[in-house]
């Protein structure tokens, strides 16, 4: 199996998001990053995949040079392969980022043969705008499902589930959860997933996988594509919710407040 | 992923792996249950197990064991980064297996015994604990009272040891008795596994700080254990203890660096959030000098404390910066705890807030492990 999982830099879960001067973008001053989680699920999924059947998984990101951080994690956690495509600009629109993406991809598949699988996270968790795997699949010429949190692979007989079946070798089985159960869909191979955070608990790498990846070599692929439609007005920051506690009473003299007060909520209408 | 915090001029790409590493760690696996931890009194063992499977108890075990080989700078920036769990018990509870009771066994080890008991050691099955502080002699090993005399093929042993960490729940003891009474420092060691007969926990201890590391009075009854439970050579553990010292001085500094730079952060955001007196707590001077300058000796203390790890990486004597670092650093850390309480008012008065926890744990930074006025002496020895 070869799988191609693509991944993205974004700010820690949790993290104070604060907005440059000029509203274009994310002060990152002081954040944290981290891989986005759906995307560390589909990386972890390649990683079983191919823990079982053998291949090798690369992982490729567009984004800043310190990027190469999300990939040397990815090193950590048992990818083989890096490839980082540079951009200094804050963000590249979606229809751009795909357009590189999918000339890195192409090139790489040249060189070496086609992926069988290309993963991407169903969104990112910075922008969310559902767009780049759809658009990739769509230049490569390749099906793709979205919203995936299950994968079959056909001829893996560990993966076979009874909900996907027997699922035909050069085939893949892909599941996804909709409103009181889920649906399958079968793709020919070469195929691209959206895949979605809960398909898997990602690992945690080894200490001794953690050093390894300071030694894994990263690949650069320069690309340049067109600007899309979509630009950006400006981010703006929510007011934040201000909190407050009032503390009714303490122990069986409280009773009477917490009674009116679910008067007051329409508790007992 | 973490920022990179714990700057020195020993830093590498390994090294910084290792501290990303186990800050990731501790803040997904150890900061969202400490406090429950802290109640039960004990770090679960599968916690333990957890660190054992990723490989984060093999820093110092030789590559042929299966280890990374690695020296003290990587046992300083691995307390440094367990020291920003704010849990200085889960801290202790890590550090008593990986950096002071294990290098006995590496050490003095026959192949055998590290046959036997490596393996489980580092993937968390056997949890290790150093008994060598008894009623009457903490400090001062060379009063041990606890004797092993011969009998048959083995050795028998009675006493009591006192304040051992993890030897409630834990499952072998490194443990320091007299063989020979007529020598002060003819002292043995021994690996003692805690099911063995005649060997029990007397009391678990309540503690001031530390509450979710587990502390063992223990008691050795006619406890006896056959010559391949002999750790080293006979008579000669005492110097064989002395070994590891700079090592156990270095880790629990290290743990109160991490700590510290956790509180002075907390700290520096409450008061910085904090509105009084019309303007902000951090716009006030005696606040800001005073965190300011705590900052400044936090980071003189982990910078010494770096070189001192490198000069024992080297092969060079280090007792004198790494003794000075442990008493100068303890100190340290208890009053960046004391400022930070103070800076969050009430708040850091209540139970419920983590600086009060890190305020009680870090109070035995200047008692174990080598008592700060100890630790003055050894600088003065070198001194005078």
């Amino acid at each position: 199996m070869r799988i191609l999982v693509c991944v993205k830099r974004v700010p820690a879960p949790g993290a104070r998001i604060n907005v440059t001067a000029d509203g274009q973008a994310v002060d990152a001053a002081h954040l944290g990053f981290t891989t986005s989680p759906h995307e560390e699920c589909a990386l972890e999924e390649a990683v079983q995949i191919t823990e079982r059947l053998g291949g090798e998984v690369t992982v490729m990101t567009l984004g800043p040079a310190a990027a190469e951080e999300q990939l040397r994690y990815a090193a950590s956690v048992g990818a083989h392969r890096f490839v980082l495509v540079p951009i200094t600009e804050v963000d590249w629109d979606p229809q751009r980022t795909a357009a590189a993406l999918a000339d890195a991809i192409g090139d790489l598949e040249a060189a070496d043969g086609p992926f069988d699988l290309v993963l991407f996270g169903n969104e990112s968790a910075d922008a969310g705008g559902f767009q780049v795997g759809v658009r990739v699949a769509h230049a490569l010429g390749r099906p793709i499902v979205n919203g995936i949190k299950g994968i079959d692979v056909g001829g893996d007989p560990e993966a076979q589930s009874s909900e996907t079946g027997d699922v035909p070798e050069g085939q893949v089985a892909a599941r996804r959860e909709i409103d009181g159960g889920f649906e399958v869909y079968r793709v020919p191979m070469p195929a691209v997933l959206g895949v979605k955070e809960g398909i898997n608990l990602p690992r945690y790498p080894t200490m001794k996988g953690r050093l390894a990846s300071k030694k894994a070599e990263v690949a650069v692929d320069e690309r340049t594509a067109e600007a899309g439609g979509q630009g950006r007005v400006r981010l703006h920051r929510p007011e934040e919710q201000v909190s407050e506690t009032v503390i009714l009473g303490t122990g069986p003299e409280a009773a009477p407040a917490v009674v009116d007060l679910l008067e007051e909520l329409g508790v007992f209408q | 992923m973490t920022a990179v915090t714990n700057r020195n001029a020993y830093a590498s790409d390994e090294l910084q792996a290792i501290y990303d590493q186990t800050v990731d760690f501790v803040a997904h696996e150890v900061v969202p249950h400490g406090d429950l931890w802290e109640v039960e009194g004990r770090v679960p063992r599968d916690v333990l197990k957890r660190m054992g499977d990723l490989g984060m108890f093999s820093l110092r075990v030789p590559v042929e064991h299966g280890g990374l080989g690695l020296g003290m700078l990587a046992s300083a920036t691995f307390a440094e980064a367990l020291g920003t769990s704010t849990f200085g018990g889960f801290e202790a509870t890590v550090l008593v297996h990986t950096d002071m009771a294990l290098p006995h066994l590496l050490n003095s080890g026959t192949p055998e015994q590290l046959g036997r008991w490596l393996p489980s050691i580092l993937a968390g099955d056997t949890v290790l604990s150093i008994g060598v502080t008894e009623p009457d002699a903490g400090s001062d090993v060379a009063g041990l009272r606890t004797r092993a005399v011969r009998d048959g093929d083995g050795w028998r042993i009675d006493g009591r040891k006192t304040f051992i960490t993890n030897a409630v729940y834990g499952d072998l003891v490194i443990l320091a008795a007299r063989t020979d009474p007529d020598d002060r420092y003819g002292i043995s060691m021994f690996l003692i596994p805690t099911d063995t007969e005649g060997f029990s926990v007397a009391s678990k201890l309540d503690k001031h700080g530390w509450r979710c590391s587990d502390t063992a009075e223990l008691a050795l009854d006619d406890v006896w254990l056959p010559d391949d439970a002999l750790l080293g050579t006979v008579h000669r553990g005492f110097h064989e203890t002395m070994r590891n010292f700079q090592n156990e001085r270095m880790v629990l500094i290290g743990m109160g660096v991490g700590a510290s730079q956790v509180a002075l952060d907390l700290t520096t955001a409450y008061c910085a959030d904090r509105k009084a007196f019309g303007g902000r707590l951090a716009d006030l001077g005696a606040i800001r000098q005073r965190l300011a300058m705590r900052q400044a000796e936090v980071d003189a203390v982990r910078a010494s404390m770096y070189h001192a790890a490198w000069l024992g990486d080297q092969g060079l004597d280090n007792v004198r910066e790494m003794s000075g670092v442990k008493a100068l650093g303890a100190e340290v850390v208890n009053r960046v705890m004391y400022d930070c309480l103070q800076f969050h008012g009430g708040m850091g008065y209540m139970r419920e807030s983590t600086i009060e926890r890190m305020h009680r744990d870090a109070r035995i930074l200047p008692i174990g492990g080598g008592a700060t006025e100890v630790m003055l002496e050894e600088v003065a020895k070198r001194s005078f």
